[in-house]
């Protein structure tokens, strides 16, 4: 046995950083905070599953296919959803989930010195893709939880690449109407590519929320991020994607990786794309257990934020990451807003009446016991 | 950010015929970084004296490579060996330790620690093996200082401070506060200056219409995972409250997408506003003859994803009590010695902050004189004047949570708990009375 001379081979600047530990898989925490069942609400998933021809397709999925590599990229899919929206199939990249796709434009347009500019507290892969590879983000505060068009304006310079919009925006759940989000690529006229995260798109029910694959022909430097992760409940098979112009997308294709989308995903997807019927129900179902959520918060006299999408902010009198704690032991997982950069707040997600009956009642507990301590 | 300089570098053997030139590099490479004359001549001693010291335990000339860093304020000289085929008991400061009590002033290790302001030894894979000395620059203390007109506690801004506002809020600190509730740098307020240009401290402070401070915070990356703050420190008569929370608020904002797990506090002030840490324990710290109690306050940045520990049935008690009281997820694995073949020599790392009259030591290699080892540590900590004595071991390393007997018959009390301080939670130990 020999000892591997880390000290030589790792290059300083890797030794820097901290490894990304992800969570551990439910059995596992589940053991180490001693709870039979954990409810996840966490992570914005749909609580209601993929939509049911989705499920048949997993379901069915003939084993003999795994042997074979899947569409390298995503054929049948950009197809059908250039049918969907209007636009040519290769306007279209898919990715192994949005955050792939993140990566591809950042990679595509941004070279040392670049700058991006997006908001400070909002999604954060934005921020980490850039400055993982080098690039500036340049951050700009949230107005009223919401993005600040013309904050982000003013921090543009001639070495901006890219603005992000992520809209609804995450975790806040405020978006910009069609006129505001308008006025601002008019107003960056093309000279940036503006992307606009439209993850939670199909959650939003307000009819002045713009439909940015709409929008895509009159800004050919809008780029456009979507997902089969949140309203479509395929997170665990990773699978998003972008379109834009032609032209931007064809830049785009230059960094990508292709054969990242494995054939059961696309295969799932393929099945969910139309299914209005799914999003209605899911739709309802979050319309009405965000209203029980908030009722019952309120009664607990706590400070809330919710607007559109799959989840709520709730601020609490302590740390979000000892809440987290405390509620992983009563079986509620929840996500802290700590790296979000609103200390002391966490975000719920809408799940199942059950899981959010079993949140309420551990918070509530969490929350009295504190009072009573005083 | 200034400009650092590139590090300087000799590599040569332990051989006394390399003496003139370690101590050439070592001269000329502290004046290049900006020590002066007295300065430099102590870390040159302090070099000689850990190259002696090297010299004779090494037996056989062994590589080592001496590395000078810039640190802006302090020169940081590194003693680095890359493959070991010498006894690594050399790495204890207690290595030549001589039979008799009267000789513990002679070694050179301690001698050599002297001459510097801090001194560590390092193992580990990623690091390598060897010792670092660092010898800070002089600067002129700071001359308290408040305002003549209170600042106002409305219409202010937050943000990072220029240099003389960083300095203003240096010397308010220092004229207001007990200085048991700041860093000793903080006494100097050019150094402070000088420790933000290198990075190593970050500043955010709260300035009303008229520019005066009316509040601030520092903070420091101490390790990868871990950042430290200070305060807040608030200088308005009223509304106070405000400015404390946006300023705890901000420094969190600033760190929350850091590489670290854990935001602690160790000098909080009364105005720190509540609910953003949790109190992680108490030790008692010795200053000037006085027992004082030492508050480590801390908070998560990310979510627990809890781990395993490894534990010494005698401590395991403590630990539950500390995971219950502060809801950290972890599954204890018992260890203890069951006679399996040791090495027959401990290593001790001993990091010195001459200042505050403390060392922190932590297990680097298992042995089977371990608890001689210890003792004899402790003896020579003691004869050198040393007040506040702690040991942290890291629970991730099942050989340095078996550790446990030997580390309470040398007298230490577990006090606390750091999670993830170390690849799992540390646990920090106080040497009884």
């Amino acid at each position: 046995m020999f000892d591997v001379p880390l000290n030589r081979l790792v290059p300083e600047y890797i030794k820097r950083f901290e490894p990304y530990i992800p969570s551990k898989p439910d059995p596992e925490l589940m053991k180490m905070y001693k709870v039979g069942h954990l409810w996840r609400l966490n992570n914005n998933e749909n609580p209601l599953g993929p939509p049911e021809r989705s499920a048949k397709i997993i379901e069915q999925f003939p084993p003999i296919k795994t042997s074979i590599y899947p569409s390298g990229d995503s054929y049948y899919l950009r197809v059908k959803l250039a049918e969907k929206f209007g636009i040519d199939p290769d306007q279209i990249i898919f990715g192994n989930g949005a955050n792939e796709a993140i990566a591809f434009v950042i990679k595509a347009f941004c070279q040392e010195g670049d700058n991006i500019v997006t908001a400070d507290k909002t999604f954060a892969v934005y921020e980490w893709v850039a400055e993982f590879s080098g690039f500036e983000a340049r951050l700009v505060p949230l107005k009223d939880f919401g993005f600040d068009a013309e904050g982000m304006l003013s921090r543009i310079d001639e070495r901006t690449k890219i603005l992000f919009v992520c809209n609804p925006n995450n975790p806040t759940g405020t978006y910009w109407d069609e006129p505001k989000l308008r006025r601002f690529l008019d107003t960056v006229a093309g000279r940036q590519i503006v992307v606009v995260d439209e993850a939670y798109c199909e959650f939003v029910e307000a009819p002045d929320y713009p439909d940015g694959m709409r929008l895509l022909k009159e800004y050919p430097n809008l780029v456009t991020f979507r997902t089969f992760s949140k309203m479509y409940g395929l997170a665990g098979l990773r699978i998003g994607y972008l379109a834009g112009s032609r032209d931007v997308v064809d830049v785009i294709r230059r960094t990508c990786v292709v054969y990242s989308v494995n054939t059961v995903a696309q295969d799932a997807a393929l099945a969910a794309i139309g299914d209005d019927e799914h999003v209605s129900r899911t739709r309802s179902h979050v319309r009405a257990e965000k209203d029980y959520l908030l009722r019952e918060l309120g009664g607990l006299g706590l400070e809330t934020q919710a607007g559109e999408g799959c989840y709520v902010m709730i601020r609490l009198p302590f740390s979000d990451t000892l809440a987290y704690r405390q509620l992983m032991s009563k079986g509620v997982m929840v996500r802290t807003m700590t790296g979000f950069r609103f200390p002391n707040w966490i975000r719920v997600s809408i799940g199942v009446h059950e899981a959010m009956e079993a949140f309420v009642g551990g918070l509530t507990g969490i929350v009295r016991q504190r009072e009573m301590a005083g | 950010m200034m400009d650092r300089q590139t590090d300087v570098a000799l590599s040569v053997k332990t051989d006394m015929k390399f003496l003139p030139l370690v101590l050439s590099f070592a001269e000329s490479s502290s004046r290049i970084f900006g020590l002066d004359d007295k300065d430099t001549l102590k870390l040159t001693l302090a070099a000689e004296e850990v190259f002696v010291y090297l010299c004779r335990m090494t037996g056989d000339p062994a590589p080592v490579t001496l590395t000078m860093t810039n640190g802006f304020y302090n020169a940081q000289l590194r003693f680095a060996f890359e493959g070991i085929d010498f006894d690594l008991r050399a790495f204890n400061l207690t290595a030549d330790v001589p039979p008799d009590e009267e000789g513990l002033e002679e070694m050179g290790l301690l001698i050599a620690s002297r001459s510097v302001d801090r001194m560590s030894i390092f193992h580990s894979a990623m690091e390598g093996t060897g010792f670092t000395l660092i010898k800070e620059k002089t600067y002129p203390e700071a001359q308290p200082w408040e305002s003549a007109q209170p600042p106002a506690a409305d219409g202010l801004s937050f943000g990072t401070p220029d240099v003389e506002d960083l300095k203003v809020l240096v010397r308010s600190i220092v004229g207001r506060y007990d200085p048991f509730i700041y860093p000793q740098d903080f006494r100097y307020p050019g150094k402070v200056v000088d420790m933000v240009e290198s990075g190593e401290y970050k500043a955010i402070t709260a300035t009303d219409g008229k520019g005066r401070i009316a509040g601030g915070m520092i903070w420091r990356y101490s390790g990868s995972s871990m950042i430290e703050c200070y305060g807040p420190y608030i200088f308005v008569k009223e509304g106070g409250e405000g400015i404390a929370e946006r300023l705890v608020t901000g420094v969190i904002a600033a760190v929350a997408r850091s590489e670290a797990v854990c935001l602690i506090n160790r000098y909080a002030t009364e105005d720190l506003p509540r609910g953003y840490f949790e109190r992680l324990g108490t030790i008692d710290f010795i200053r000037d003859g006085e027992k004082r109690p030492w508050h480590f306050l801390f908070r998560q940045l990310r979510e627990d994803p809890g781990c395993r520990v490894y534990a010494h049935a005698g401590m395991e008690e403590f630990l539950k009590d500390q995971y219950k009281r502060h809801f950290l997820a972890r599954e204890i694995i018992p260890v203890r010695y069951e006679g399996e073949r040791q090495n027959p020599h401990s290593v001790f790392g001993a990091s010195f902050q001459h200042n505050q009259k403390l060392v922190v030591l932590k297990p680097l290699w298992d042995g089977a004189d371990a608890g001689e080892n210890l003792a004899r540590h402790i003896d020579a900590l003691r004869a050198e004047g040393i007040k506040n004595i702690l040991l942290g071991i890291d629970l991730g390393h099942g050989w340095q949570a078996r550790l446990y007997p030997v580390i309470e018959a040398g007298g230490f009390t577990a006090s606390l708990i750091m999670p993830y301080r170390g690849k799992a939670d540390l646990v920090f130990f106080t040497l009884r009375g």
